[in-house]
């Protein structure tokens, strides 16, 4: 597949460039390079979870258990990232603020998409029965939704936080030298190119496994 | 399919007093939860002692006792009737949303009782009464409201699962973090003087939201 090297030769080249060719902003000093990982696997994680959520409705919707694959399989990586995203978050906060974890607005945020991630995970390996469990992790994904924009965007707002102004900012700008805007939204288109790859192949196991099965039931 | 799909106000009032009366007759689920919420403020107010002085503490302190009983006790109203194997039978004679809204009643309820049982208790042992009632009250009602419309959905979803108990705290913290925050700053504002305002409308704005979300998804909880 050429789309999979094209895929490694284009993060591995910008990951290259963000160490060799970006500049450092003055106060944040080295640490600087955390935003290439961190922001997109915070990202990934933030489009993970509307996929899973948008194919959740759309299975309650039309009962394809595809939507359930899809959900499924974004919920799993989401889970990833989101690890990545807090990890790395972490200890740039260690660097920046002086502890590894404060329970900032911000902090809270990716904790609490952490926990939804996990007790969704938790909640589809409790049902054995195949629609059942699409079914109720499904409403279960749809409830989790309503209270996304709460912690996110919300309580950010209501209470004092340090973290510099995220991607999707009241002000709607991106301050950014120009070649660490570039090599920052490389890494962006990358990272999401990442997700969508394992993605797909990850409904396509859930698939095939779904065929063996029902060919086994028939023999 | 239910025969009829009606979710007027008496099949809601029905189901509310039904569940009263089979917890009435037993009060295992009262009882169980009233002295689960008593061991866990009993743990708290002997681990700190008094603290008259600490606000932002005693706020906490108070959710976390609140948020202990709820996760310990709410899933029961949807778990006793899968246990006992009635929930079919319900799910004859009653519309999903009209059952989904005696259950959050009843919930509502059970709620309102622990707290007017752990409350007063836990104001008396802390050593420390709200300066304005009022806002305190309030922040607890809607609080309330909010935390009984999460556990009531998700009691639903995780009553149809393997793990049940287990997994009802777990599944249910996620939806009720931005209540427990909200709660415990309004009462942490109303304990230090300041305006409570924006906690109440947050609070209110997503019991709203739960509620409806959830009215939605009733129907397609249970199919099979």
């Amino acid at each position: 597949m050429i789309w999979r090297g094209l895929l490694l030769v284009w993060i591995a080249g910008w990951i290259a460039a963000a160490f060799l060719w970006a500049p450092l902003v003055p106060v944040l000093g080295e640490t600087t390079r955390v935003l290439y990982f961190h922001i997109p696997a915070a990202w990934v994680t933030v489009l993970a979870l509307a996929w899973s959520m948008l194919h959740s409705a759309l299975y309650l919707a039309k009962r394809d258990l595809r939507h359930d694959d899809h959900a499924a399989a974004a919920a799993e990586l989401g889970l990833l990232f989101c690890v990545v995203a807090t990890a790395s978050g972490s200890l740039w906060a260690k660097a920046m603020w002086g502890s590894y974890w404060n329970w900032d607005p911000r902090e809270t945020s990716i904790f609490f998409l952490l926990l939804i991630y996990a007790a969704y995970l938790a909640l589809r390996s409790s049902i054995d029965q195949e629609e059942r469990r699409a079914r109720l992790a499904a409403v279960y994904s749809v409830v989790a939704f309503v209270a996304v924009p709460f912690l996110i965007f919300v309580v950010p707002r209501i209470y004092f936080t340090l973290h510099p102004d995220p991607l999707i900012n009241p002000r709607g700008r991106v301050d950014m030298d120009p070649r660490i805007r570039v090599v920052f939204f490389a890494l962006l288109a990358g990272f999401t190119g990442l997700f969508y790859w394992v993605l797909g192949l990850r409904v396509r196991v859930a698939r095939l496994e779904r065929r063996l099965q029902s060919d086994l039931e028939a023999t | 399919m239910p025969i009829e799909r009606s979710s007027s106000r008496a099949a809601v009032w029905a189901i509310l007093r039904k569940e009263c009366r089979s917890e009435w007759r037993t009060r295992y689920g009262l009882n169980a939860a009233l002295l689960f919420a008593l061991t866990s403020l009993t743990a708290v107010s002997f681990a700190v002692g008094r603290l008259t002085d600490r606000p932002d503490i005693l706020a906490a302190l108070l959710w976390v006792v609140l948020l202990f009983a709820a996760l310990a006790s709410l899933s029961h109203a949807f778990v006793r009737e899968v246990e006992g194997r009635t929930l079919t039978l319900l799910r004859l004679v009653a519309a999903p949303t009209a059952i989904a809204f005696g259950k959050l009643l009843f919930n509502l309820l059970f709620l309102i009782t622990i707290e007017l049982v752990t409350v007063p208790l836990f104001l008396v042992l802390m050593g420390a009464p709200p300066p304005r009632w009022p806002a305190f009250v309030a922040v607890l009602a809607t609080g309330s409201v909010a935390l009984a419309a999460a556990a009531t959905v998700v009691g639903a979803i995780i009553s149809q699962t393997r793990g049940r108990g287990a997994l009802f705290a777990g599944a249910a913290f996620p939806i009720l973090l931005p209540v427990l925050a909200a709660a415990v700053s309004g009462t942490r504002a109303q304990w230090s003087g300041g305006a409570v305002d924006g906690e109440l409308r947050l609070l209110s704005a997503y019991a709203v939201a739960l509620l409806a979300i959830s009215l939605l998804l009733y129907d397609h909880l249970w199919e099979d």
